[in-house]
């Protein structure tokens, strides 16, 4: 991201024939031995990679997380295991060799459950389903459990693939820009889809403290709203988000002014990215500067249930590198006066406190504020 | 364990069972399963359904053409839930009110209808209405939708505890103050490709077949149906100066744990802390596995002198996500008012895949 690479590129038939667009796949996808039994989805598979480098670069040994939470977020469980032949023929579909372990995979718990099992974390177990929002609720949620006292540690998180049956669904509703996404342009088509997973390790700054952990950032606040609009489309105004922003800010304690930068959700829709500019306008008027927003969905694409988590760690790297993140092809921005369209070169600055914001189809929204966990 | 932040209570039920649409306790007579009619089956195949019924019948003003019928019943639950509670929306923060829903397999019979749409069309052919209504989190979000709740919208699942994950996310939302007031959901609506998986996986009850079960051989009937609760913390309630004197509390919700392992006796020994549970309510879903054990712990944690309640027909056909109908089923069988009685405890096992318990005190 740092060196302005996108992740985007023309669809190929590996998503479904006809099918004619952009999209950001993983390719590539280191094969996990475990993971060869068919009961086993490519979102589990996604998500166990995550789940896997999180731990790793915790520094720490894997019996540190048996009394560990985890808060798993998919839209899509092992919908990409499952064919339009199930919808016309159950009974027989299910007889096809291995056909009882693929629709196993289908609940959106299953991927916490596996990823749960293989890592042998036993504590709490979650999987949470909040449209496009899901990966950031995520996190807010796991953040609940350790204020609970329910567990010492928290792996919170997303995943979701690349699938036909959202392709479909995305292009039947006419939300698809064919070419690479130019979120928060006037001339915006549209959003591409990608696929992912991010898994954060959240515990409680005492118990880090006490550990000499490497804290990477402090989760200082979050906040969930809903627009109680519309099935698909957002608050014209953006005031759910906008609302969101608020409450989170007074959970953290800081001030509009405070944070410095702020990672959108941004999918390139018009509808999304006039909304959510209004609610940066409104959000943080009266700011002494106007703030630096960006889309880094203009690298990753939409990546659904995996895009919250996904974009808390790019924020969290935001906040460590100093780097400001600018919307690639952005280049005609939405006419915000309070908002600072971050586009061309990266723009390297302190960054103590930075936002994520999170929005999904049913109207919810999600924002997750981090500081440097260098203080 | 932490201790409560701000105390939380029970005070609205609703549901949509196969008894039917109902605001409040659920009458404990026993059901027995009906013939499935909306799909084809090799022969005939029973399970506990929910009766046809007009929504706009039960929540006037209601519309839910095009909707998964498990959207129609959140929206019918809650609604149902909110009138027993008495609450008057036009009176409260709306932007306070949580809306947390359990499910498994959210929305089966339009991702159904999605699929045969994409068979017969092609997948650049597929409907743009139902792909949206397909979504797990769907009817969390027609919950707030109809009734402007626009507070945190959640739709959570676990294999075993969805409906426990439900109730205790929505007690720790309330407790640290991240709302005043939380409906919460948890259930399922039956489609073919999942009863057909029950049935392919060797899972399904003889009385599936009109066979009397054996008591030898395992296996549950499925069930469909979708339960709420108004749930409030103190913090919404200085309940009677904003006009709803005398309000009911079904229960106060003391603590929750749930836990995919761990040395469950000692943890709930620890929530007790000391105390003895008057009443066990066994939740648990209809898996051989889940059953049996859940009663066993149960007497070993609560002793002889208990109540122990164990899992009811029809709640233990709906997965994972039965926990409030089985408390709601066990609340009913409770004797009240009998003063001095220890906690009511609602506990779910699965073999050795982790536990789910909640303490609760009745009123």
């Amino acid at each position: 991201m740092l060196s302005g690479k996108s992740c985007l590129e023309p669809a190929k038939d590996d998503v479904y024939p006809g099918f004619e667009g952009t999209i950001a796949k993983v390719r590539g996808l280191p094969a996990l031995a475990e993971y060869s039994s068919p009961k086993y989805s490519r979102t589990d598979q996604l998500a166990a990679i995550a789940t896997q480098d999180a731990m790793a670069s915790s520094g720490t040994d894997r019996s540190a997380f048996v009394d560990s939470g985890i808060v798993m977020a998919s839209t899509l469980g092992g919908l990409t295991e499952i064919d339009t032949g199930i919808a016309k023929d159950p009974a027989a579909w299910y007889r096809r060799p291995d056909g009882l372990l693929r629709a196993a995979s289908y609940p959106f718990a299953h991927v916490a459950d596996v990823t749960g099992d293989h890592f042998g974390i036993r504590g709490p177990r979650c999987a949470v389903s909040v449209a496009c929002a899901s990966g950031a609720v995520a996190i807010a949620l796991a953040a609940s459990t350790l204020l609970d006292g329910a567990a010492p540690i928290v792996l919170a998180g997303g995943c979701d693939p690349l699938c036909p049956f959202t392709l479909s669904g995305f292009n039947s509703l006419q939300a698809l820009d064919p070419n690479p996404c130019s979120p928060f342009d006037q001339n915006r088509r549209g959003l591409n889809l990608g696929e992912g997973s991010a898994v954060l390790i959240l515990e409680t700054l005492a118990g880090a403290t006490a550990r000499n952990a490497r804290i990477l950032a402090v989760l200082r606040g979050w906040a969930m709203t809903n627009d109680a609009f519309h099935p698909t489309a957002p608050q014209k105004d953006g005031s759910g988000l906008a609302d969101c922003i608020r409450l989170a800010m007074e959970m953290a304690e800081v001030s509009a002014d405070d944070v410095g930068y702020v990672n959108a959700h941004g999918t390139g829709t018009p509808l999304n990215d006039s909304a959510e500019s209004q609610a940066y306008e409104t959000a943080f008027r009266g700011r002494k500067h106007p703030i630096p927003v960006s889309s880094t969905k203009s690298y990753f694409g939409h990546c659904l249930g995996a895009a919250g988590a996904l974009e808390a760690a790019i924020t969290i790297m935001a906040i460590r590198a100093g780097a400001l993140i600018p919307t690639l092809r952005l280049t005609n921005p939405i006419d915000s006066p309070g908002i600072d369209w971050l586009r061309g070169e990266v723009k390297h600055q302190p960054l103590p406190l930075a936002m994520s914001a999170s929005s999904g189809f049913g109207g919810s929204n999600a924002v997750l504020i981090f500081e440097s966990g260098r203080t | 364990m932490t201790s409560l932040l701000r105390s939380v209570m029970i005070t609205g039920i609703g549901s949509v069972s196969p008894h039917g649409p109902l605001a409040g306790l659920i009458p404990l007579n026993p059901l027995e399963p009906t013939a499935i009619s909306a799909w084809a089956t090799a022969g005939p195949r029973r399970a506990f359904l929910v009766p046809p019924f007009r929504p706009a019948t039960v929540v006037p003003g209601v519309k839910t053409r095009r909707l998964d019928r498990l959207s129609v019943w959140a929206l019918v639950a809650s609604s149902l839930a909110i009138k027993d509670a008495g609450l008057d929306l036009n009176r409260v923060d709306r932007s306070r009110v949580a809306v947390i829903f359990a499910t498994s397999f959210g929305c089966v019979e339009l991702t159904e209808a999605f699929y045969l749409s994409a068979a017969a069309n092609g997948w650049n052919g597929t409907d743009p209405v139902t792909f949206p209504e397909t979504l797990a989190s769907a009817p969390t979000s027609h919950v707030a939708m109809f009734h402007g709740l626009r507070g945190p919208n959640i739709t959570v699942s676990n294999k075993y505890f969805a409906g426990e994950a439900a109730l205790i996310q929505a007690s720790s939302l309330l407790r640290n103050g991240q709302a005043d007031l939380a409906i919460v959901l948890a259930g399922e609506a039956l489609a073919r490709t999942l009863y057909s998986w029950y049935e392919e996986a060797g899972l399904l009850s003889p009385a599936c077949y009109n066979l009397d079960p054996a008591p030898e051989v395992d296996g549950f009937v499925p069930s469909e149906g979708v339960a709420a609760f108004v749930m409030e913390s103190s913090a919404s309630g200085d309940l009677d100066s904003e006009g709803r004197p005398g309000i009911r509390s079904y229960a106060r919700v003391s603590s929750g744990r749930w836990s995919a392992g761990g040395q469950r006796a000692e943890v709930i020994g620890r929530m007790l802390d000391g105390s003895v549970a008057s009443l066990v309510i066994c939740s648990g879903n209809g898996a051989p596995c889940a059953t049996s054990p859940t009663a066993r712990l149960a007497r070993e944690i609560a002793g002889e002198g208990s109540t122990v309640i164990r899992p009811q027909s029809f709640a233990q056909g709906l997965a994972g996500t039965g926990a409030i109908f089985h408390l709601i089923l066990g609340l009913n069988s409770k004797p009240r008012g009998k003063p001095g009685s220890g906690p009511v405890l609602l506990l779910g096992t699965a073999g050795d895949n982790g536990f789910a318990a909640m303490l609760l005190e009745l009123p």
